[in-house]
């Protein structure tokens, strides 16, 4: 809650709209983008402390952008939550090598969304 | 502001003129007719203003504008006289006559629309430009590109006479790559290119004679150099440059990326002089100074290679490895449950288990090693073991194509009394390709009653298909999925799932790399059987603590430990000081390492006297 700052990654602009939506309207402060590229922008802009990251996107995928991200020394404890198809999930292991913290099924559950931001934000103030 | 006006009629000039003034833009060739195009060029304004007038051809001067982001504005004695003319080019008109207020508002907004295409040329240019940059320098160290560096060399050897070239050959073992993937290779050669950049820049500053770094076929340096003393003195101070900057990356990469890492890849400098000769070619000088320090220092890490494979032919006769057995226990009893064998070279180079193999591999030794290492580390343990305790052994798919251990022959595991007792735990890293023929293997041994376990499970090499196909006894969760598992619920997630598998095979669960408790706790809570780890236990020389493992037992165990280290460390030392000082000197290295080899074999004697005092010290307690 409070304002914390999340950033939505999604390349379907439905997806994204009712995800911020929803995060506006339980306090938090949503930026959005719709590519991996924007994505990354988004990041030294921002600042977030958690991103939502769809894993199907064009161009760089959402395993890529994770790598990256957690790869940037200055974003090392961002949060980082994928966004998959169920059959993402299982056929990428390897997806773990990015870095990524949590995932949530799409299609998404609104109140399993609001669950898990805030246990990665919670497993984040532990972590600190 | 420059505006171009090429207009007749005299109310629009105007109000050319006067919008000129109230913008602040200087007017150019207000005047009608007058000179030709060419004399005055519109790449200089932002904004044409061209008057329309039948017959006359203004194609030229609207082309021109085109080109050079001019904003085009016609003036037409009516709407039709523009038309298709220059709406079809996205410039804007107007129709004479025209007020004041409409002509400098045109003219306005035509020199926004001037800045937007001026922008855009720049970006594209500034686009090009990178993209031009890019084949020039390497993206990975930022360091120019041989083209780009031939120049300066020939630059100086031209002024000097002669020119230095150091090369600086990188070279891996392909497990780097196998185990840590292929971004710990990029950053170990970054850290390489950054150590050579910082040894370039503090040169530099001290001789003034150095020339630039490059960088050459993704993995190789060269850096051009000029060592202002008579040839036989160069000769020394070259070779003494060359080690020092040896040295010096290999301190770095070992510094940044730990002696396990660094034991995996070699840095080797080669150095050539080349002298001015006005009957060949500078460029040719140049390349035959690359050619000749890159061979040089190919020649040494040949050398180098020659040097372990010797190395490692002794220490397979004289048996000087040593085993390490890392506990590993219960993980709702915390009771020790078996023990895992890791393979320790005696000599400094040799100690990593991933160098030996590579080492064997050259050597062509890989089966000797294998059943050396097998036959220590059952020997070093099995009679040890309580109920019930199990050993582990890791196992490279590659061993079942070694018959003697394939057949269970006897020099072999083949005498171990009860198979039971040992886990073979196999390493998925190289494929296995054959199903259907390891799926044989397998089953004769299964037949005597071994055990097997899947190592690195979830890392991307043992998928669930293959481990499925294995079907092991105990899956072992690779390190990456146990790291902060309290935090990432991914990979709660999937360990949750690898759980549930083997559940559903009958299988275990083991998780290794266990350091914290919160790690501990995450793992316990999603139902691993069994953990290994720093928090609990460390890998130990040898022995098993009797009964819990006393505090007597305890201290033994650490001084024993010391007492091998320490051997270890005699014979690393020795190891350097005859690569250092002459490599003639190797003999008597050898002699240390034999008397290094004899203190660890001491130390076994007082280990076996530590667990006699550990026995003793539990019955009393």
């Amino acid at each position: 809650m409070n304002g914390d700052k999340i950033l939505v990654v999604d390349d379907d602009p439905d997806a994204r709209d009712i995800v911020r939506t929803f995060l506006d309207a339980n306090g938090y402060e949503v930026t959005t983008a719709a590519t991996g590229k924007e994505a990354l922008a988004k990041m030294e802009e921002v600042h977030p402390v958690l991103v939502l990251l769809d894993v199907m996107m064009p161009g760089m995928d959402g395993w890529e952008v994770a790598r990256v991200i957690k790869n940037h020394p200055e974003f090392e404890d961002v949060r980082i939550v994928m966004l998959t198809a169920r059959s993402d999930f299982t056929d990428k292991q390897e997806g773990l090598r990015s870095g990524a913290d949590d995932y949530i099924v799409k299609p998404i559950d609104l109140d399993n969304l609001a669950e898990r931001v805030q246990r990665n934000l919670a497993a984040r103030e532990k972590q600190a | 502001m420059r505006i171009l006006a090429r207009v007749r009629d005299a109310a629009l000039q105007r109000s050319v003129v006067q919008a000129a003034e109230r913008l602040g833009a200087e007017l150019v060739d207000g005047a009608p007719g007058g000179d030709g195009n060419a004399s005055s060029p519109s790449g200089a304004a932002d904004v044409l203003v061209l008057e329309v007038e039948d017959g006359a051809d203004t194609a030229a001067l609207r082309e021109q504008a085109r080109r050079t982001d001019t904003a085009l504005l016609l003036a037409c004695a009516d709407s039709e006289g523009c038309d298709g003319k220059a709406l079809s080019e996205g410039d804007d008109w107007l129709a004479l006559p025209a007020s004041d207020a409409e002509v400098r508002t045109r003219i306005e907004i035509a020199q926004q629309r001037a800045r937007g295409l001026r922008a855009q040329r720049e970006k594209q240019e500034a686009a090009e430009l990178i993209r031009y940059e890019e084949l020039l320098y390497d993206r990975l160290t930022g360091f120019p590109t041989l083209p780009v560096m031939i120049e300066k060399a020939r630059e100086l050897l031209e002024r000097r006479g002669e020119l230095t070239v150091l090369y600086i050959h990188f070279v891996w073992y392909e497990k780097i790559e196998e185990i840590y993937g292929w971004q710990k290779l990029d950053d170990v050669l970054e850290t390489t290119a950054g150590a050579v950049r910082t040894f370039y820049s503090r040169e530099a500053a001290s001789t003034e004679s150095m020339a630039m770094v490059s960088h050459i076929a993704d993995d190789d340096f060269i850096l051009f150099t000029h060592v202002p003393v008579s040839p036989e003195m160069a000769e020394k101070r070259l070779r003494a440059l060359a080690q020092r900057l040896e040295s010096f990356l290999r301190e770095r990469v070992e510094e940044d990326h730990g002696e396990d890492i660094a034991a995996l890849c070699g840095i080797y400098v080669g150095a050539a002089t080349v002298f001015r000769n006005p009957k060949i070619r500078t460029e040719r000088l140049i390349y035959r100074g690359i050619r000749e320090a890159a061979q040089a220092a190919r020649g040494a890490e040949q050398w180098e290679r020659t040097r372990k494979v010797n190395d490692l032919k002794s220490t397979i006769r004289d048996g000087s490895v040593f085993i390490e057995y890392h506990p590993i226990i219960v993980t709702e009893t915390e009771e020790i449950f078996g023990f895992e064998a890791l393979a320790r070279g005696v000599k400094r180079e040799l100690r990593s288990p991933e160098v030996l193999f590579e080492v064997a591999e050259e050597a062509n030794m890989v089966w000797e090693l294998s059943r050396l290492l097998r036959k220590r580390a059952v020997d070093g343990i099995i009679d040890d073991l309580e109920d019930g305790q199990l050993l582990f052994l890791n196992i490279d798919p590659h061993d079942f194509n070694d018959p003697t251990f394939r057949n269970l022959d006897p020099g072999d595991l083949g005498s171990v009394k009860d198979p039971s007792r040992i886990v073979l735990e196999i390493t998925e890293r190289t494929a296995i390709k054959d199903y259907p023929a390891f799926q044989e293997y397998l089953a004769v041994f299964r037949e005597r009653g071994f055990r097997f376990a899947v190592d690195d499970a979830g890392s991307g090499y043992a998928g669930l298909g293959s481990i499925a196909n294995l079907a092991p006894d105990f899956i072992k969760l690779d390190i990456s999925l146990v790291a902060n598992i309290d935090t990432n619920f991914l990979k709660q997630n999937l360990v949750e799932t690898m759980v549930q598998f083997a559940e559903g095979q009958g299988a275990k669960v083991i998780a290794e790399g266990v350091e914290r408790q919160e790690e501990f706790e995450a793992i316990k809570e999603l139902g691993v059987h069994y953990t290994q780890g720093f928090l609990f236990h460390k890998p130990r020389y040898a022995g098993i603590p009797k009964g819990g493992g006393t505090a007597a037992f305890s201290h033994a165990q650490a001084k024993e430990n010391q007492a091998v280290e320490a051997a270890a460390e005699k014979a690393a030392a020795a190891e350097q000081k005859a690569h250092a000082e002459a490599r003639l000197e190797a003999a008597e290295a050898e002699a240390k390492a034999e008397a290094a080899v004899e203190a660890a074999q001491r130390a076994e004697a007082a280990r076996e006297a530590a667990a006699e005092s550990g026995k003793t010290g539990a019955g009393g307690g």
